[in-house]
């Protein structure tokens, strides 16, 4: 079976400090990978990097066979950088090319040489933005698109076109005005590439947290990240949130479909409180469930999304023995249902027991993976978990 | 409030309270009956601007000092159409919604991205953006002269003058926004602003795109402001770039705070008492104090803070009803 996530080489830095280093990883369908490793191992940061809310400095990110990161191919980017460049010499050319050819009668003003040197400036910025595929230049260009647009329909249109303009009555900016004809073209292909198909992964874009929610990855959070004011059915009713369509329109007109929609979602809510044992809990206040209850609504709630791929960070965390146990039999449940399960865990016992595979972190790096058993004998492990000295006395 | 209302209590009192607003105009108070719901018009358009701007810092958490710009944008745009264009009530209550739903993703879309306090001040500056062009621009508001000689609204050719009239039509505009509000509440739409208010990065993580909900929150908070700001210019005949200072932000702010951030009937009810407050003070303070009553605002405010910090109706308690009403829908 193909893998539902397969991570390449990741690294994440923070300032000078490491926290992931070549990082790669698998997880199948109905797979339950766990990942162990001491206080500041980077399992978080990991799961932070696959659900979107960290940046990756390096690395590959496939889920489903679809890459997350953005993957500027070489050919795509030196294309673009060509167009850049191009851009850029014509910006400097037109203004003494354009002086001297529309207005060779007018007088010379200061202002309006610096006032064009600074626009220049401006637009150089934005190339090099382009050039790096900075996110603020793509904006900023969309700003220069409707300003060249206008003024280039201004500049062919009677009072100001130069077959009428008086010579010695320039108005302020002008010789900027026809810069539309050159860059407004230029401009409307780059956001025509910008929008054809995954074009915006092309161009350097991130995949945002709820992005990546919709491709059908969830989590839960390791400091519970509850709804705690809404009700326990309206948190899982959120978590369903990207199975919904209804939109303004909808919600005000109340429309059949989306009445439908709303009976359907509170149906498949109750279920999936029912799924971890918490209908009875319906509808208290989140805030006002028992720690191990929380833990399973976040759960259920991730599991609202109908995701493929489920990350638990720490859902055992001051758990007793018979809610961890129950904990086991509820994510053995999930994977029953063909759902990947990436669990941190710290309660060995809890571990043990439900991972088909584990990698073990530390500092960062892999230091070890296999089946549980692998890992229980793996030298470097204990080394890590207690101490080098340690594993030299057990040897 | 020590005492509980079940649900049909509930519903029972709010049926109560609207017989008694429509029959109110006709109840025999004797002379002082305009100035009653002159008084009343006001703390039902206060109602209306309350309930719009909570769908910003009620519902979707974020700090909105505005406000107040997108009721001068109302205004202005209602004021400008029925002056130049002589256009209805009708249209003008909806292009100034649409006006004002402009501005709000205008303002909105870049700026939404700041987070906390930062995104306040910017929406402070917006307000005061909005009130220096309206007094600077003459050509097009006539700037600190004001622009007066709005026509006033009419249904099917009958002019609306009376108090009693401007006083059903704001109720009709009430009970449309009530409908709004309530309805997006509890939709998709408002458990979605709902989770961002509650927590940002795991309403992100359950696949809530961020900008999109902020600036739809804000683009609908905008529009019920300015359609509240079409009727007042409608209504008041009137307006001036005074009327639409910072002031008026932190006013309906205060009803909002008063009542029970994002709870509609706590938010009703705030504006409900302390609108009136204002013209029982105006009786009761001299004359030279009157200036004074923000002061006593301000101590009924810090009173709240101290002793019911949640408001009139905090909104966990209007969760909790809602959650019982579906309980039992659910349990039949």
């Amino acid at each position: 079976m193909n893998p539902v996530l397969r991570v390449t080489r990741l690294s994440k830095s923070f300032g000078g400090l490491s926290a992931l280093r070549e990082i790669s990883l698998e997880a199948r369908p109905g797979q339950i990978v766990g990942i162990i490793g001491p206080n500041g191992a980077g399992k978080t940061t990991l799961f932070n990097c696959l659900a979107g809310l960290y940046h990756p400095t390096r690395g590959e990110i496939q889920f489903q066979g679809r890459a997350i990161l953005p993957q500027v191919s070489e050919a795509k980017a030196e294309h673009i950088q060509q167009c850049a460049r191009i851009f850029m010499v014509l910006g400097l050319i037109w203004l003494p090319l354009f002086w001297s050819f529309f207005l060779p009668d007018a007088p010379f003003k200061l202002e309006l040489m610096l006032l064009g040197l600074f626009i220049l400036a401006i637009r150089f910025l934005l190339v090099q933005g382009l050039m790096r595929f900075q996110i603020w230049a793509w904006s900023l260009m969309f700003v220069f698109l409707l300003s060249d647009l206008c003024f280039s329909i201004r500049w062919l249109t009677p009072p100001f076109s130069p077959v009428h303009l008086v010579g010695t009555h320039v108005p302020l900016g002008y010789f900027s005005w026809p810069w539309g004809l050159v860059a407004g073209p230029f401009s409307i292909y780059l956001m025509i590439q910008l929008w054809v198909r995954q074009g915006r992964q092309l161009y350097g874009f991130r995949l945002s947290p709820d992005a990546i929610c919709r491709l059908g990855m969830a989590r839960t959070f390791q400091n519970i990240r509850l709804f705690f004011n809404l009700s326990v059915l309206d948190n899982v009713k959120i978590g369903h949130h990207i199975q919904m369509r209804a939109g303004v329109p909808g919600a005000l007109l109340k429309t059949r479909a989306q009445r439908e929609e709303e009976t359907l979602t509170e149906k498949e809510a109750l279920e999936w409180l029912r799924f971890v044992g918490l209908e009875e809990r319906a509808f208290d206040p989140a805030g006002a469930l028992a720690y191990g209850e929380q833990r399973r609504l976040e759960i259920a709630r991730a599991l609202a999304s109908r995701p493929k791929l489920l990350l638990l960070d720490e859902p055992a965390a001051g758990m007793n023995a018979r809610e961890s146990s129950r904990l086991i039999q509820l994510v053995l449940k999930i994977r029953e249902k063909g759902i990947a399960v990436l669990i941190i865990e710290h309660d060995m016992r809890v571990m043990m027991n439900l991972a088909d595979h584990i990698y073990v972190l530390d500092y960062g790096r892999l230091i070890a993976e296999g089946t549980p058993d692998d890992i229980r004998s793996n030298s470097k492990v204990i080394e890590a978990y207690l101490g080098g000295g340690a594993a030299h006395a057990e040897a | 409030m020590g005492f509980r209302l079940s649900g049909q209590n509930h519903r029972r009192l709010f049926l109560g309270l609207v017989l008694l607003a429509i029959l109110l105009p006709w109840l025999p108070l004797g002379a002082s009956t305009n100035y009653i719901l002159r008084i009343l018009t006001t703390a039902v358009l206060y109602m209306i601007l309350a309930l719009g701007l909570n769908i910003v810092p009620g519902f979707t958490g974020l700090l909105d000092l505005g406000y107040v710009g997108f009721y001068g944008i109302g205004a202005y745009t209602s004021g400008l159409l029925a002056i130049h264009f002589d256009l209805s009530l009708w249209l003008i209550l909806p292009l100034a919604a649409l006006n004002g739903a402009l501005w709000g993703i205008l303002l909105g879309a870049p700026t939404l991205r700041l987070t906390g306090d930062y995104f306040a001040i910017v929406t402070f500056g917006f307000s005061e953006l909005v009130v220096l062009v309206i007094r600077n621009e003459l050509w097009l508001t006539r700037g600190p002269m004001g622009l007066p000689g709005i026509s006033p609204p009419s249904i099917f050719g009958h002019l609306l003058t009376r108090d009693w009239e401007f006083f059903y039509l704001i109720l009709l505009l009430l009970l449309v926004v009530l409908v709004v509000v309530t309805r997006l509440q509890d939709s998709r739409i408002g458990r979605a602003w709902f989770a961002i208010r509650e927590n940002e990065i795991a309403a992100q993580c359950c696949g809530v795109n961020l900008i999109r909900y902020k600036v739809t929150a804000f683009a609908i908070s905008a529009s019920i402001g300015a359609m509240g700001g079409a009727f007042y210019a409608k209504w008041f005949k009137f307006i001036h770039p005074d009327m639409f200072k910072f002031w008026e932000s932190i006013l309906i702010l205060c009803l909002i705070v008063f009542g029970g951030m994002g709870s509609i009937a706590g938010t009703m009810l705030g504006a409900l008492i302390l609108i009136p407050l204002s013209e029982v003070l105006r009786a009761v303070l001299p004359q030279g104090l009157f200036s004074a009553r923000y002061l006593i605002y301000g101590l009924v405010l810090v009173l709240m803070m101290r002793w019911r910090p949640e408001g009139l109706i905090p909104f966990e308690r209007a969760q909790a009803r809602k959650a019982r009403v579906a309980k039992e829908r659910l349990k039949i």
